[in-house]
């Protein structure tokens, strides 16, 4: 089981959050944890989404980026960390 | 819209969808959408009153997928709402752009267990590409023109607009906002091309295998100047029938569960893969580490999310396809490669000389393939009469060819035929069911009765769920369990009750008459072809195994 830090950045739009929970769950993450904050100058919101998986963190990536509001999805290397399940 | 009415939400929304060009739109009042009905009396776009929100739901995706515009659906809130939910799942399942209107209960009430209040905003996220809940009057334009953008722009797919019922009335100016463009975030990078034409150039052993987005395009002509400029043998999803010319030297047909034996031998045989607007679904692939085992892949689509998915691509092209495939086109040195592939398709061409005087599926749905009028629109069901249709008939244009290919909705056919119809009235539309699927959504003949719309029935009856008993019988031991329709109603008495001229058919001597007198006829009509229950769809790749492991008998 591979652990990884995603950085979301996304419009804040209604039910966002919840877009993501459900496409994270769908495409076979766990969510191990998470934060979010809105920067009401901007109506920019970063979540920080831990999560694990078998698989390859790219197929999440790809698809949490098809969801209309977002605008970039990276991984934090510096947190992400192989460890076996 | 009468201007001495003030503008009302409701109102706004027949504004848009004109501004929009929208003509034709399928829906069910209810009491949370009354506003939005009551403002349908003034406008110009024409609704058509299904008998099942299910029933609209498909006819806007038959509608979208004959017409190549957005289809439109609406219905009330709470069950209204959630029996939308099938058709949704089927247009995101096979990118289908569609608009969905729902009517919520008031604002105020929302979170209270109102009276048909469900939360069709959250049930959307699964089952929609992008979905809204109006809670502002001055919101409403706004996001109707991003709904139609969202459905059209990149890969196309259904939106949902959720409107409470204050909404709908309250009072508005409309300010003729414009859409704005959503952002691309696909980025092509150069050196693919490169690496795509060294592969091609060097492959000895290529094929096109093209999928439904090629129709989703518009790039049917680029990938048939691609096909016949290259040589390629080809190979088609079921989704992507038509997109190809079926009458190519080169061209093998289907590939996958029930494809051609051709087809899927080339496909194993293959050392590279040219994958355009196809997504490698499990149906196409059989055992995922086994297809295709030899080939390098070049993976043509405009979703990222689909490249290295399911199969990892040498050369990965994101973008238009329009603008992409020419860059790819050029003559190749195949000839071997060529003869090959036209001996195997001559080796394993179809057969429908079937012993007896019962009628034999297959024979059926060539002839009507051979006898229909150009531009015939197909439509089915879901099951055994779905793949004999995919195998047996040919479509000059994805546009005539309109099956459930990834949800596999069984009860899609009839609906999406009268939406087809609607959008393509001088064109002839047949649908092919089975006694199982048309019984989903029969309710739907009562539209076909209402509005006079002249759609063939071919009813491929075999007094069963056919494709499931036919896997109870070669992977449950033959253990039927639930598959016997034998009490179905009688179909020609049931067409006749909603005015539609109805035959059954029993032996094989009657099928071209039968077939002529059903095309020849000016209006609707149901031929009930019998047929006998064991007959099983062949080839069929089992379940788990390569595709060069097909089954060709039980």
């Amino acid at each position: 089981m591979n652990n990884y830090k995603l950085i979301i950045m996304t419009d804040d739009k209604q039910v966002v959050l919840e877009r993501i929970l459900q496409v994270t769950r769908y495409r076979g993450f766990l969510i191990n944890g998470m934060t979010a904050q809105v920067n009401t100058g901007n109506n920019i919101a970063t979540i920080e989404l831990l999560v694990s998986s078998d698989r390859p963190i790219s197929l999440l990536i790809d698809q949490i980026n098809k969801l209309v509001d977002i605008k970039s999805v990276e991984v934090d290397n510096s947190a992400s960390q192989l460890c076996s399940a | 819209m009468n201007d001495s009415k003030p503008l009302t939400g409701g109102g706004l929304l027949f504004k848009v969808l004109e501004q929009h060009g929208v003509e034709h739109i399928f829906g069910y009042p209810g009491g949370a959408i009354m506003p939005i009905y009551d403002a349908l009396v003034d406008s110009n776009v024409q609704h058509f009153l299904c008998r099942h929100e299910q029933g609209a739901s498909f006819s806007a995706v038959g509608y979208a997928r004959a017409s190549g515009k957005i289809g439109v659906c609406m219905a009330t809130s709470g069950p209204g709402a959630t029996n939308l939910i099938t058709g949704l799942a089927d247009a995101l399942a096979d990118s289908i752009p569609l608009v969905a209107i729902t009517g919520q209960v008031p604002t105020a009430a929302m979170g209270s267990d109102a009276f048909q209040e469900t939360d069709i905003f959250g049930l959307s996220l699964a089952c929609t590409k992008h979905s809204f809940q109006v809670t502002d009057i001055n919101d409403l334009e706004k996001v109707l023109h991003q709904a139609f953008a969202i459905a059209l722009e990149g890969r196309q797919g259904p939106v949902l607009v959720d409107i409470p019922k204050d909404i709908q009335i309250a009072a508005v100016e409309q300010k003729f906002t414009k859409a704005s463009s959503l952002k691309n975030k696909v980025k092509l990078p150069l050196a693919d091309i490169t690496k795509a034409l060294d592969l091609l150039t060097h492959a000895k052993r290529p094929i096109l295998y093209v999928g439904g987005g090629v129709g989703m395009a518009n790039a049917i002509d680029e990938v048939r100047s691609f096909a016949e400029t290259t040589g390629l043998p080809s190979v088609s999803t079921l989704k992507g029938l038509g997109a190809l010319n079926h009458t190519s030297e080169n061209y093998l047909g289907m590939l996958g569960m029930h494809g051609t034996k051709a087809a899927n031998l080339a496909v194993h045989d293959c050392d590279l893969l040219i994958a355009v607007g196809a997504r490698f679904d499990d149906r196409v692939t059989g055992k995922l580490d086994q297809f295709a085992p030899d080939a390098k892949v070049i993976h043509f689509d405009i979703d990222a999310a689909e490249i290295n998915k399911r199969r990892i691509a040498d050369a990965p092209i994101l973008g238009d396809l329009k603008e992409n495939l020419p860059l790819l086109t050029m003559s190749l040195n195949i000839e071997d490669w060529q003869t090959q592939i036209q001996e195997m398709k001559a080796d394993c061409a179809w057969r429908y000389d079937h012993p007896g005087d019962g009628i034999f599926a297959p024979a059926v749905l060539k002839e009507v393939s051979d006898l229909m009028p150009e531009n015939t629109c197909v439509t089915t069901d879901v099951g055994q009469h779905q793949m004999w249709a995919a195998q047996h008939m040919s479509f000059d244009d994805p546009s005539d060819w309109l099956t459930s290919g990834s949800m596999g909705t069984m009860g899609f056919g009839l609906p999406a035929a009268i939406g087809a119809q609607i959008s393509r009235p001088h064109d002839t539309v047949i649908v092919v069911s089975g006694d199982g699927s048309i019984m989903m959504n029969v309710q739907e003949l009562a539209t076909i009765k209402r509005y006079q719309i002249p759609v063939k029935i071919i009813l491929i009856d075999n007094a069963k769920l056919g494709m499931v008993r036919q896997w109870q019988d070669l992977f449950f031991d033959g253990r039927l369990s639930e598959t016997d329709l034998s009490d179905n109603p009688d179909f020609v008495m049931l067409a006749t009750a909603f005015d539609i001229k109805a035959k059954q058919i029993t032996q094989k001597g009657e099928v071209t008459a039968a077939i002529k007198e059903m095309l020849d006829h000016d209006g609707a009509y149901l031929l009930q072809v019998k047929i006998d229950a064991q007959e099983n769809v062949w080839p069929l790749v089992p379940p788990n195994s390569a595709n060069n492991e097909m089954m060709e008998s039980a």
